[in-house]
């Protein structure tokens, strides 16, 4: 858009249309590692011990297009191949790289990721800019302001975000560090959905407000779209500040899910008045394949329950692209994963410069340290063997998940960045009996 | 009058055979949009200037009984949405077009089931294409052309919405105004790997490609109303204008267009079905499209 702009046949501050694209190829190798047990009993849930390669590779248009006034319509189709690290099993809140998707494999595959509108209704106030990018058309907004957005989309496109670690696909790589560990928020195998969501911008402050189709099944493709009775709402608050002459925001999340998911506690019961509910036995119920036949199971106990869940998210700027960040969220961890990670509670804090200081103010660097941890039913329904869409070794020795990442990503040619990234992970899958993991990772990013 | 040749009834009957066995499926949808800005359905107006310029579409259509086999429908319902893209300059266009299957489902042990919830973001065989003027210019009496377009794998055989395979068109192009009336016409290829011959209803390898439209001019003030018949088909080289290798169907198109200076807006609706439905040609067919397009003005 730029190069269109420069030779004069694109007005980038007011647009009716842009196209953007972006290109991310990223590789981790996991060293072996001592776990004195693997997919125990039959379960199927380890992360394993050997060394392993993981890889995703993304390609990504992004269309905009303004139609009438401020309604505009955004289409972003995408094409994904990866592999996980043990067929993304193992870990809980730290999974070492935000881009792996669950229905994922190393065939290509092309999807719609997003198609949706979004409307917006001045209120007035100070006449604020948006710059032309992926998703936004370049345009000034007022201050005060009332934003539609409907249709497909993830709901991280408007919730949670960060303008410390910003584009995921250009800062710290493990999934720890995009958003809450611990939310559950309503998405399909792939991170999309289907809903609705209003924003209110009134000067410095926002609130948000969203409803989203949850998957038909657990951490599955297909959407459930009956969102008067199974779906995931979320509501935030946020309020931009000034400390010290540098910018900073806080956010309050909270959500609430009702979804077809199975309780921990209702599995382990029914385990227990009848042996025969157990993980081998679940025939056609959907499960995650575990054969473990001394092992409660959720999927004798799914049905419609609620998940409710709180957070905060702060982040500071301490000096000129020099960023902190700190992300905690507490959920009730009562039901299973239905859409996100295994983890019930997150904590996560780091920083994030760009190289102004050393002369490359367009390089990246980064630091970042995040723990997340699951609830006691939770871990007692690991304990005995039980498998959740991610974790579950076969027994159990709970303790927090953590990692700690660094990185830097150098720019090259003005578009492209080249990323190095070391991970340290412990008790993976919140088990204290396996680990630690250490992954080393490359990337390179481009962008059109 | 075919049905009642025993060698149709033989073939029927061995076809009722063959696809009793569930079959891989294929990319069953057979309405070859045009490229975003060429202004009819199928047809390309040729449109193209010299002046850098652009088109977004959004389409929506709807077949029934697209695939039917010995009084079964294998494919009763298919309904798609289309989006696509395309930028010219100097009497080049390029563009890319990105289908996603809303439905398409059906009887039989071999239907498919496809509707949104289970396939929410599926795109299938995505295109690219170029279509260059070669002679004439935009709004003459004749204008010739030519176009390539290239469908990249992407979906799942048993959901009728791929056949898994690379497949290409060419396309010989014509077209004109005169006066109030517009025509165009093409001729073409369909490069088909897929040759399923012991299937019915199933590809055959590469087709010929025809078509042919015509219509009215009704102008209005900063706008025109284009109404017209589409009429098109292909038909399997393998057994050329074979009965059951051959499909045609024909659209009643009307197109309204804003014609001022900057962006305009283009909405095309069409309904029609198969004049002779086999091979893929449905029992009827609706389709609705909007375009925005737009030649590029120099800003200071």
């Amino acid at each position: 858009m730029g190069e269109l702009s420069d030779r004069g046949y694109h007005a980038l501050d007011d647009e009716t249309w842009n196209i953007y694209g972006q290109l991310t190829y990223i590789s981790s190798w996991k060293l072996p590692f001592s776990a004195p047990y693997t997919n125990l009993n039959g379960s199927p849930n380890s992360l394993l011990p050997t060394a392993e390669r993981s890889f995703t590779g993304t390609f990504t248009l992004f269309f905009g297009l303004r139609i009438w006034k401020q309604l505009e319509v955004y289409f972003v189709p995408e094409v994904v191949s990866e592999r996980g690290f043990s067929d993304l099993h193992g870990l809980g809140g730290s999974i070492q790289n935000f881009e792996l998707q669950k229905s994922g494999s190393t065939t290509p595959q092309l999807y719609r990721s997003r198609l949706y509108l979004r409307d917006t209704f001045g209120l007035g106030g100070d006449r604020q800019h948006k710059d032309s990018g992926q998703q936004q058309l370049g345009e000034t907004v007022e201050g005060r302001r009332v934003v539609i957005t409907a249709g497909n989309f993830s709901v991280l496109d408007l919730f949670d975000k960060s303008g410390v670690t910003g584009d995921p696909r250009q800062t710290l790589f493990n999934m720890a560090f995009m958003t809450h560990s611990s939310w559950d928020f309503a998405a399909d195998a792939r991170g999309y959905s289907w809903g609705g969501a209003a924003e209110l911008y009134w000067d410095a402050w926002a609130a948000r407000i969203s409803r989203m189709a949850p998957p038909q099944q657990p951490n599955t493709l297909p959407i459930d779209f009956h969102v008067w009775r199974d779906y995931s709402d979320s509501l935030e608050l946020e309020h931009d500040h000034t400390l010290f002459g540098m910018p900073g925001a806080v956010r309050l999340l909270g959500y609430r899910n009702r979804e077809v998911t199975g309780r921990f506690d209702d599995a382990i019961a029914a385990f227990e008045a009848n042996p025969a509910d157990n993980a081998a036995n679940c025939g056609a119920n959907f499960n995650y394949g575990s054969t473990n036949a001394n092992a409660p199971d959720l999927c004798w106990v799914r049905k419609p329950n609620t998940k409710l869940g709180a957070g905060i998210n702060v982040e500071q700027f301490v000096a000129k692209d020099v960023g902190i960040f700190m992300r905690a969220m507490y959920s009730d961890g009562e039901t299973e994963v239905d859409a996100f990670n295994s983890a019930d509670r997150d904590f996560s804090i780091g920083s994030v410069a760009k190289g102004t200081l050393w002369g490359r103010h367009v390089d990246n660097a980064g630091i970042g340290f995040g723990l997340s941890g699951i609830s006691k039913i939770h871990a007692q329904y690991l304990q005995m063997g039980g498998v959740d869409g991610f974790v579950g070794d076969g027994d159990l020795h709970e303790g927090a998940e953590g990692v700690l990442e660094v990185f830097y990503s150098a720019n090259l040619l003005r578009a492209i960045w080249i990323s190095g990234d070391y991970q340290h992970i412990w008790n993976p899958g919140f088990n204290r009996d396996r680990g630690p993991v250490d992954v080393l990772g490359a990337r390179v990013h481009a962008e059109f | 009058m075919r049905s009642s040749s025993a060698v149709a009834i033989a073939i029927v009957i061995a076809a009722g055979t063959a696809r009793a066995q569930p079959a891989p499926g294929f990319a069953v949808e057979r309405y070859y949009a045009s490229a975003p800005g060429a202004g009819w359905l199928v047809m390309d107006d040729l449109d193209i200037g010299r002046e850098l310029a652009g088109a977004l579409s959004f389409t929506l259509g709807y077949a029934h009984d697209p695939l039917v086999v010995a009084g079964t429908s294998v494919v009763e319902h298919e309904a798609f949405s289309e989006i696509g893209a395309a930028i010219s300059y100097r009497r080049v266009r390029l563009y890319a077009n990105f289908t996603s299957p809303l439905a398409i489902l059906g009887d039989g042990d071999a239907a498919p089931h496809v509707d949104l919830g289970n396939t929410p973001d599926a795109i299938s065989d995505p295109r690219v294409g170029v279509d260059v003027l070669l002679a004439g210019e935009p709004g003459a009496a004749f204008r010739f052309g030519a176009g390539a377009q290239l469908y990249v794998p992407n979906g799942k055989r048993e959901d009728y919405d791929t056949d898994d395979t690379f497949r290409a068109m060419f396309r010989a192009l014509v077209a004109g105004d005169a006066g109030r009336y517009s025509y165009a016409a093409q001729l073409g290829v369909h490069v088909r790997p897929l040759d399923e011959s012991s299937i019915a209803g199933d590809p055959q390898g590469s087709e010929l490609l025809f078509g042919v439209a015509g219509g009215a001019r009704l102008p209005l003030p900063c706008a025109a109303i284009t109404i017209g018949p589409e009429i098109v088909g292909a038909t399997a080289f393998r057994s050329f204008f074979g009965w059951d290798t051959t499909a045609i169907e024909g659209l009643l198109s009307a197109r309204f267009e804003t014609l001022g200076p900057g962006r305009n807006v283009r909405v095309k609706l069409g309904i029609g079905g198969g004049i002779d439905p086999n091979f893929g040609a449905p029992e009827w067919r609706a389709i609705a499209s909007v375009e925005v397009f737009a030649a590029a003005t120099k800003h200071p």
